[in-house]
């Protein structure tokens, strides 16, 4: 008896079998029974906790709690910016360059537009409940199904059986973006659950970047938001894919992320996280053709009670793969950042370089650090190597800067920018450096 | 190194270690792990009341515990314990002199050069063969002094308040389930206490021999050294080749106290049958050193992680690890450090070689509790991978909770490289001693801190071990 409600873990008064039928009502029979199959798998599985490696920062028991989130009930807003919200609209005027635009609030997309000429040469931009009509093949082949299946875990079967939207971006053969896609989300209902999915194709040759911002105010009550990225780059092609979390508290910030490298292929991400109670990233590289190469990058500032978890992934499939990994943050306040970091090299997997770094910096009493960076190794030629520090201000760099006529204050905030800007300066996006810098240094100055 | 000389005179061409000697055991008790066992073990020592109580109690909480689920594979190791014998006991005493050691089992040990080794350099040796100390003996300069070098059951019987005060203090029975098995069927194993201020110049080594099929070996070594005391002490393992699975699960307590600096080196040569799954643990007080020199070659399967609990101010630990996975071979080893106090230190080493279808992981703890201000610590790990079927990982764990320590960790694993290979060929030496030379230069920081003798074994170990493994 107890192992059967063990295994209906999780289902609630609105998170359950008619809310997965509901939300699927219109959608076609192959959608709708992909649905079924993951809320099956959810019920099945049971809660992750602290006794799983790959949870063991993050007890979910404290940290999440399901029975008190509904579904949204939010009507979708016009397409008219003048009504939505100040802050949103603030976010998109900084950085109005794009090749493209998807507006999301409260889960609705509101708002998609693509370079015209881009359109012509065949980019397709637009909602993912749209594409379910408009690219049903395409979007039947990839979602779901090589990047985040629901088998992945708890998380990612819930997501795929109540996500109501989320973006399809495709790039075809050849085709080069020189301008970003930005993506901006607002949430403003407390005590929501959202779930959205991004599915990006990029055709062979292929080129584009993609900013995904999460904006909202501070909640009153735990408001939960999972996506799922599925990012496919196929002989080739060149992705970037940007997120940047600025929630505010009471939010619990959650992202399935799979990277599928082909040959040839250039597949970067970077996840900023600078909001939110809770944050989780589940990022997974996999580099399955020879040539492939994936730059991770992460940026995480932390103050109050707020709460980081990191678990990535390198799967290093076939041989003559890259990646690197440099995932950096700095911890004010109580805050508390967890980082599990795992490189594989499967059998075969020769030729292979490797690397995983991640450097924390301590900047109060209360705050605390925990990484695991891994290796698992099975392949004899390769070069890999992996790195991770825990430390406070450098105190001769502070002293430097002070001998120059800065004041403690200023030479500490130079520092921490110093030392988060690394990550930046890796992946120089046009607007996203200066924001990120911006918040940082709101945050900083807070930091006094 | 002269070491053409010394490895000739070694004659080790193959695992030196298989043979078998014919013995009659005094006693045996039935295969597998049962309370009867346990009781028969307590009744041959002899001990008190309490000793087994604790016994039967830890069998409780071994049967109460799941195998663990993490490491190596331990998916068989509940038949192959089906099999053991967990208790053989060779001889009625054990001997202070080793002309009273029965002739089968010198014999052994001569093999193995043990009194050889006594009569050069050590300050004491004592031997365990099955499940018993059948030798053990001290210097008479040191005994003078006050040090206490016995078995582990005369120093139950001898100074039975120093035992009672520390046994099972450091590692708990409830600690996982191994601590658990030995809590119940330990047998043999070291007292050692160094009194204040006394210096050993010269190490205290014990020999441990699995010399019967089907055996399990369960020591249980405690260590007191106490206020401003030095010592050093070493382990060596052994056992005869068999087709069926042998098990070793040892635990080894440690009090480092206040000024103290004491040494635990362990040379695992165990035949590629063993299960060598051991729990140590020290304590380290105010500004006291430990150091743990961790060399594991031998086994089927390993698992051992020393640790060092800085629990006093200023306090040191040091672990240097070195492991050599060979063909069906896992090491799964490296170590543990938790900063308890302010001010304290740590440095881990490991280095590792898998060849063939051997596996190496290193797993290890750096943690910082809070309070532990000031602590810092530095881990590295390097691993040499020979074959394509070879595999390492690398599991670091660090839990920082003090915002003015500093940690760092760091990891390589690489092959050896055609650039080496091709610039000693162009020097005229041939690629297996290239290989050899390179492996050699690779453990070199940690093979120089083994006492002599281990020092110029390992390296022809590994000479041997890298013959025929080029292309």
């Amino acid at each position: 008896m107890a192992k059967a409600v063990a295994g209906m873990e999780g289902v609630t008064s609105a998170l359950n079998p008619a809310a997965v039928e509901r939300i699927g009502m219109s959608e076609p029979e192959w959608l709708r029974e992909r649905r079924a199959h993951a809320w099956d798998v959810y019920e099945r599985t049971p809660m992750p906790t602290i006794r799983l490696e790959e949870w063991r920062y993050t007890n979910l028991k404290k940290k999440l709690d399901l029975n008190s989130l509904q579904l949204s009930d939010a009507e979708a807003m016009s397409d008219d910016a003048s009504t939505w919200p100040e802050r949103l609209r603030a976010a998109m005027d900084e950085d109005r360059e794009a090749s493209g635009h998807i507006v999301i609030i409260d889960g609705h997309v509101v708002h998609a537009d693509v370079d015209k000429q881009l359109a012509t040469q065949g980019v397709i931009l637009e909602s993912l409940q749209e594409a379910i009509t408009n690219h049903e093949e395409l979007v039947r082949e990839h979602l779901a199904t090589d990047a985040v299946p629901a088998e992945e875990g708890k998380f990612a079967a819930l997501n795929a059986a109540l996500w109501s939207d989320g973006i399809f971006l495709y790039v075809p053969k050849g085709v080069q973006l020189e301008l970003p896609v930005r993506v901006t989300r607002w949430l403003s209902e407390a005590g929501t659950a959202y779930f959205s999915r991004v599915l990006i194709v990029a055709e062979a040759q292929s080129q584009v970047s993609y900013v995904d911002e999460v904006l909202s105010d501070d909640f009153e009550s735990q408001t939960y938001t999972s996506t799922a990225v599925e990012l496919i780059a196929r002989e080739g092609a060149r992705v970037q894919y940007v997120a940047v979390q600025r929630l505010g508290r009471g939010a619990f910030y959650q992202s399935m992320q799979r990277t599928l490298a082909q040959r040839d292929s250039k597949l970067d991400t970077l996840n900023v996280a600078l909001g939110a109670s809770v944050t989780r990233v589940d990022l997974n590289a996999r580099l399955l053709g020879p040539g492939a190469n994936s730059d991770m990058l992460g940026l995480y500032f932390g103050d109050d009670d707020q709460h980081f978890d990191f678990n990535t992934s390198q799967d290093h499939v076939a041989e003559h793969t890259s990646s690197d990994l440099l995932y950096k943050g700095a911890l004010d306040g109580a805050s508390r950042a967890a980082f599990r970091g795992i490189i594989r090299v499967l059998p075969g997997a020769q030729g292979t370089d490797a690397y995983q770094t991640n450097r924390n910096l301590l900047l109060s009493p209360e705050s605390r650090a925990d990484s695991l960076p891994n290796l698992e190794i099975e392949a004899d030629d390769v070069k890999c190597s992996h790195g991770a520090t825990v430390g406070q201000l450098d105190d001769e760099a502070k002293f430097y800067l002070m001998s120059r006529g800065l004041s403690l204050i200023q030479a500490e905030r130079l520092v921490v920018l110093g030392f988060l800007g690394e990550v930046l300066a890796k992946l120089p996006l046009g607007g996203v450096v200066d924001k990120v810098t911006r918040v940082i240094e709101q945050k900083l100055a807070q930091h006094g | 190194m002269p070491q053409n000389e010394t490895i000739q005179d070694l004659g080790l061409d193959e695992y030196k270690y298989d043979f078998v000697t014919e013995t009659e055991p005094v006693f045996r008790a039935e295969k597998g792990l049962s309370e009867e066992v346990v009781r028969q073990i307590s009744a041959h020592k002899e001990e008190p009341e309490w000793m087994l109580e604790y016994r039967l109690k830890a069998l409780d909480v071994y049967n109460s515990k799941p195998m663990p689920k993490w490491g190596g594979d331990l998916s068989s190791l509940e038949a192959v314990l089906d099999e053991i014998y967990f208790y053989v006991r060779p001889q009625d005493q054990m001997e202070r002199s080793w002309d009273d050691v029965p002739d089968e089992i010198k014999n052994t040990f001569e093999k193995l050069g043990i009194p050889e080794a006594e009569r050069k350099i050590l300050a004491g040796v004592g031997a365990q063969y099955e499940s018993e100390m059948v030798y053990h003996s001290l210097r008479e300069e040191w005994a003078a002094q006050g040090v206490i070098f016995d078995s582990i059951e005369d120093g139950l019987k001898n100074h039975p308040e120093l035992f009672r005060e520390h046994f099972g203090t450091i590692i708990p029975m409830h600690d996982n389930k191994f601590a658990a098995m030995n809590s119940a069927v330990w047998s043999g194993g070291s007292f050692v206490y160094i009194p204040k201020g006394v210096s050993l110049d010269t190490p205290l080594q014990a020999y441990f021999r699995v010399n019967q099929e089907r055996m399990g070996q369960f020591e249980r070594t405690l260590i007191i050294i106490d206020e401003g005391a030095q010592a050093h002490y070493i382990e060596g393992c052994t056992a005869p080749v068999y087709t069926t699975e042998s098990f070793h699960s040892g635990v080894i307590e440690i009090v480092v106290k206040k000024n103290a600096r004491f040494r635990y080196t362990t040379i695992q040569n165990w035949s590629n049958n063993m299960y060598n799954l051991v729990t140590q643990r020290s304590m380290v007080h105010e500004n006291a050193t430990m150091e743990w020199l961790d060399g594991n070659l031998g086994s089927k399967l390993t698992m051992k992680y020393p640790s060092c609990y800085l629990i006093g101010e200023g306090a040191h630990g040091e672990i240097m690890s070195i492991a050599y996975a060979g063909d069906g071979q896992h090491q799964d080893t490296g170590g543990k450090v938790v900063h308890v106090a302010p001010h304290t230190t740590s440095s881990i080493t490991s280095k590792s070689i898998s060849k063939g279808t051997g596996r190496s992981t290193y797993r290890g703890l750096c943690k910082v509790h809070k309070g532990a201000r000031h602590a810092r610590s530095n881990v590295e790990c390097d691993a040499l991978l020979i074959n394509d079927t070879s595999r390492t990982d690398t599991y670091p764990y660090i839990e920082i909770e003090e915002n003015d320590a500093s940690v760092g960790h760091e990891a390589s694993v690489s092959k050896i490289g055609e650039e080496q290979l091709f610039y000693l060929a162009s020097r005229g030496i041939a690629k297996d001693e290239a290989m050899a030379m390179i492996v050699r230069g690779f453990i070199e920081p940690i093979a120089k801190q083994l006492p002599l003798e281990y020092a110029v074994e390992l390296n022809r170990l590994i000479e041997m071990e890298m013959e025929g493994s080029v292309g």
